[in-house]
């Protein structure tokens, strides 16, 4: 072993980043449940952040943490727009099943 | 006074028309249009009238020689195209002072008459803009310096023929007979447009006034048949504008429009723009050894095929109508006989006494609400007076009644010109043509004088029409009109509004013959020394004067044709004041020719069998194969993404993680691609 | 090199299919695991493949490990949990260990900002809404909650979609990053020598206001530099206030858009079994 363990590279965030990006991707794509789809969402932006972070240490540039503060203002824009949605779907439907709203069917 | 106040004579009017358009849009605004439409035409006349005196000024920038009162007035520029250039320029000579004076006199006096005729009509603001719109297209038409603004003129009094034919365009006869007047002068005008590209093609510009002295000079710098064949293509649009043979169907049926319209424009002016056109670029005609010939042809047989027809109609509107085919045939012959002073004396004069008839048979109709059938009317002399004694004298000079009317004297100049030049030139053309127009001469005075026989003497019998108009003058009825009260309320005179211009005009029928009388014919004749009309007609006295009958030519025609006149006249006398049964009792002897010329020689069922149903065919055929091979393609076509949407729809499947599902694949791909590059 | 990660990849994607919620039994513990293996596996190739120093301090790797594990464990259960709540809360884990993770990068705020916004304000709403919508059982067995919470839609789709991307991912991540390679080396002694303090200079240089530069001078010059919130609020509002008004706006059309949602009435449908 060349480097070892302890050496933390760059590669290491980006790693825990894109995995929880594909992680947040399975989610949104297998379950079925709004709610927790659009909290899969939420997890795919939790990669993009810790990117980001990591990014901004490498270059010891702050923008990359000045881009997690619009993330997080999209994020909670989007959580508390969707959500209403959510509840709105809900009240409609009494379900929360992503599949009751599929009338959009070619 | 200043010959650039000329400008403004087309303008003036196009200003009347912009404001009568006005007047259209507000019920209380329209009973100005007719002011409006007055003011506008008088100004546009007066305008004329003060700038003639500098027209026959002589202007030393021109060639001596020719064209010596030839001016051009710059308006504003208008097309500049490469070597074309066309600007709103106008061109001023005698001939078209005459025809200025024509015009906006004649369409002054017009909408002072229609100012009572079409009181209470609907479209009362709407038929003075169309005479504004009129005026402004025929001054632009006569004044133009360039044939491409008479093209424009040419094509605008043509739509304003379309729109006042189609005045009443509730009524279908009215609509197919604007139509029929607009396609029948579509022919002519291809003619004419080709002949004006050909010029510029061969001339290499479309100025008249260079057209004419390039062609007077006598140096056309393009092939023979150029100078062969454009006069063909112009005199084309002159016949389908004038109504000759074989395009002059449209004017019969043109009398579906107004009586003033009918008037103004299909007797006095429009219809003139085919002489005029030819008068004005008589040095083109020249050129080719066989166009004037056919023009006299054409004008002299047209003259005689409409006398004939009508003979033998009963509709007071058409017989005038095919007596203006047949006098347009007269200037026609004038003209190709090189006598454009003739041609243009007869159209001066022909304007005055053809208005007057038709102002006085409308003044007819609207005593008798709309009735136009001979036989119904009878003895209104007793009724009608005033317009019987104008009908009179319009009959008289139409008829060309010896000494003391216009006709007289101009269409004396015609025949004698052609006379004149079948016997100097030993060509039995003209010789027989000159003879053409005298038995035409013959029939003229036979069926004017049977119309003014019938309609005002005889016992006092009338049928009225079925038109009540709306008028205010004596005998009203309910103002929304919506009972009809069937009232039978007597022919009467005209009020003296209406009276007044008919006054005028006859006064013109009667004393216009004067200015075109004397040496050199007189004030006519010696205005249009100098103008286009003028350079190519020869010289005045180089040849011994002809005899005839031991007379002097002119005198001989004089005289002949004043016992034609007499004999016609006294004729129609006999058989239709005096013994109508023996007109009834001639007829039955030739029933098989008296149906014939009613039903007008079957030209139009002629034309329905020959042109119009073909071409019915074809669009037929063209119809269906639209349908079936270019609808078919546009179909064809649309199958492509219809198929392309329906395999794009299966992928809808309305869930949304399937979305996502895209989405992601998606961007793997992306980034694939990305790397793939990278390394 | 190439093949161990897709093995890696194969291997994530089986550990997460076993633990997808399914019906009938879940091997959830040989999903974790194997997927725990796969993990140790990933970390080890990466070692191995010498990618660019962050210049962590001494300790911080096992922090890293620590964080990064739990993160991604707790992500795993969010995506496999039957039940809302459950999966809610271990969200509230993945932005604590990404918080983590922050604070080994040296973005203190950004770290508090997250636990804060993300498992305090989102979260919270996210609870909400699913107590809010929640079936009316009480029963904390996973049996009693709605099927489309207890079983997966297409797993295999989407799990090997997933792995797919981070397959291609990786193969960008754990570029074999030659030590005697010219570029790379010359980056390692700019990072190391120059970029440090170029943060500082260029900001120094783009402030035009000589006040602010005086206070950014003394600043700059004291031995501890500026603070992180520091920074990111000079970057924040020096370079990007467009961006800042935006992202109010933003938010001001969320709130009213909210407002909006929430006071529209809608007429419940027939019931529609799920």
């Amino acid at each position: 072993m060349d480097t070892p363990l302890d050496t933390l590279t760059l590669s290491h965030f980006l790693l825990t980043g894109a995995v929880l990006f594909v992680l947040g991707v399975i989610g949104f794509v297998t379950r079925r449940n709004l709610i927790i789809m659009f909290l899969c969402t939420e997890m795919m932006f939790q990669g993009v952040v810790v990117s980001l972070a990591a990014f901004s240490r490498l270059h010891l540039h702050v923008t990359g943490q000045t881009f997690v503060i619009f993330v997080l203002t999209i994020a909670a824009a989007e959580a508390a727009l969707a959500l209403g949605l959510v509840v709105l779907l809900f009240r409609r439907k009494r379900t929360l099943d992503a599949e009751a709203w599929s009338q959009m069917s070619g | 006074m200043d010959l650039e106040w000329a400008k403004l004579i087309p303008w003036i009017a196009a200003l009347g028309a912009v404001l009568c358009g006005i007047c259209c849009m507000n019920r209380r605004l329209r009973k100005l249009a007719a002011p409006v439409c007055i003011g506008s035409l008088g100004l546009s006349f007066l305008l004329s009238v003060l700038v003639a005196p500098g027209v026959h000024r002589f202007d030393p920038q021109m060639p001596a020689d020719k064209l010596a009162k030839a001016h051009v007035v710059k308006a504003f520029e208008w097309i500049h195209v490469g070597g074309l250039k066309a600007d709103f320029a106008y061109f001023l000579d005698p001939l078209t002072v005459l025809m200025l004076f024509v015009v906006t006199g004649v369409g002054t006096l017009v909408a002072i008459y229609a100012a009572g005729y079409m009181k209470g009509d609907r479209g009362y603001a709407r038929f003075f803009a169309g005479i504004c719109l009129f005026i402004f297209t025929m001054t632009t038409l006569v004044m133009a310096d360039n044939l491409l603004l008479l093209y424009l003129g040419w094509e605008g009094v043509g739509l304003c023929s379309y729109l006042l034919i189609g005045y009443y365009y509730d009524k279908p006869s009215a609509v197919a007979a604007a139509k029929k007047a607009f396609i029948v002068n579509r022919v002519g005008d291809l003619g004419f447009a080709i002949g004006i590209f050909w010029i510029y093609f061969s001339y290499n510009t479309v100025s008249i006034s260079e057209v004419v002295r390039i062609a007077a000079a006598g140096d056309v710098p393009g092939t023979d048949s150029a100078k062969t064949w454009i006069p063909f293509l112009l005199m084309l649009g002159a016949f389908g504008k004038s109504a000759q043979l074989p395009l002059y169907v449209w004017l019969p049926d043109a009398m579906e429009g107004p009586t003033p319209v009918s008037a103004l424009i299909h007797a006095a002016t429009m219809v003139t723009a085919g002489v005029y056109m030819i008068a004005r670029l008589l040095p083109v005609f020249v050129l080719s050894p066989y166009a004037l010939p056919t023009v006299a042809t054409i004008g002299g047989v047209t003259a005689l095929f409409a006398a004939t027809i009508a003979l033998c109609q009963y509709d007071i509107k058409r017989i005038y109508a095919y007596s203006t085919i047949s006098q347009l045939g007269y200037m026609f012959l004038g003209v190709g006989a090189l006598s454009a002073v003739g041609g243009v004396f007869h159209l001066f004069t022909h304007a005055f006494f053809k208005a007057l008839l038709f102002l006085t048979a409308g003044s007819v109709m609207h005593a008798l609400a709309g009735q136009v059938d001979l036989r119904k009317m009878s003895g209104l002399r007793h009724k009608m007076p005033i317009t019987a004694i104008l009908m009179l004298i319009g009959c008289l000079a139409l008829s060309g009644f010896p000494f003391i009317t216009a006709g007289f004297y101009s269409k004396d100049l015609i025949l004698a010109s052609a006379l004149e030049k079948g016997l100097s030139e030993h060509n039995p053309l003209y010789t027989v043509l000159a003879v053409v127009g005298l038995l035409t001469a013959l029939l003229t005075a036979f069926y004017t004088f049977r119309l003014w026989f019938r309609v005002f003497t005889g016992p006092v019998e009338y049928e009225m029409g079925d038109q009540h108009h709306g008028d205010e003058h004596g005998h009203g009825h309910t103002e929304t009109g919506k009972i009809r009260v069937v009232h039978h309320h007597e022919p009467h005179e005209m009020p003296w509004l209406m009276n007044a211009p008919l006054v005028v005009l006859a006064l013109g029928a009667i004393f216009a013959g004067f200015f075109g009388v004397g040496e050199y014919h007189g004030w006519v004749g010696g205005s249009l020394d100098g103008s286009t009309a003028h350079i190519a007609a020869p010289g005045h006295g180089d040849t011994a004067p002809l005899t005839l009958l031991g007379m002097n030519l002119h005198t001989a025609m004089m005289v002949i044709s004043s016992v034609i006149a007499i004999v016609g006249i006294t004729a129609a006398a006999y058989y239709h004041w005096l013994n109508r049964a023996a007109a009834e009792q001639f007829a039955e002897r030739f029933p098989r020719l008296v149906r014939l010329l009613a039903d007008k020689y079957y030209v139009d069922e002629l034309y329905h069998a020959v042109i119009v149903k073909p071409l019915r065919v074809i669009g037929e055929l063209c119809y269906v194969f639209d349908r079936l091979v270019i609808d078919g393609l546009v179909s064809a076509v649309t199958l492509v993404p219809k198929g392309l949407g329906w395999a794009a729809k299966c992928a809808q499947t309305g869930a949304l993680q399937g979305y996502g599902l895209g989405m992601a694949i998606g961007a793997t791909v992306v980034v694939l691609l990305v790397i793939i590059k990278v390394l | 090199m190439d093949y161990t990660l897709y093995i890696a990849s194969v291997m994530g994607a089986i550990a997460v299919y076993l633990m997808m919620p399914r019906r009938g039994f879940t091997p959830r513990k040989i999903g974790a695991l194997l997927g725990a293996v796969t993990l140790g596996a990933l970390w080890l190739i990466l070692a191995r493949s010498a990618g660019v120093g962050a210049g962590m301090p001494g300790g911080a790797w096992t922090y890293y490990y620590i964080f990064s594990a739990v993160a991604i464990a707790s992500a795993v259960r969010v995506i496999t949990h039957t039940r809302p709540v459950y999966s809610a809360l271990w969200f509230v884990m993945v932005v604590l260990a990404s918080a983590g993770l922050f604070l080994l990068l040296d973005a203190e705020f950004m770290a508090f900002a997250m636990v804060i916004i993300y498992g305090g304000a989102i979260l919270v709403t996210y609870v909400f809404v699913i107590m809010l919508a929640a079936q009316s059982s009480g029963a904390e067995d996973d049996a009693a909650a709605p099927v489309y919470d207890r079983v997966a839609r297409e797993p295999v789709a989407g799990v090997a979609t997933g792995f797919l991307l981070l397959a291609v991912l990786l193969s960008v991540l754990f570029q074999p990053m030659q030590p005697n390679n010219a570029v790379a080396s010359d980056d390692q002694a700019i990072i190391a020598n120059v970029l440090t303090g170029r943060a500082e200079e260029r900001l120094t240089q783009q402030i035009r206001d000589p006040k602010q530069q005086k206070m950014y001078a003394d600043a700059v010059a004291k031995p501890d530099r500026l603070t992180n919130t520091q920074r990111v609020g000079m970057d924040l509002f020096a370079k990007h206030p467009l961006g800042l008004e935006l992202a109010g706006v933003i938010l001001l059309i969320s709130l009213v858009g909210a407002v909006v949602i929430a006071k529209t009435k809608v007429e419940a449908e027939a019931a529609h079994s799920a």
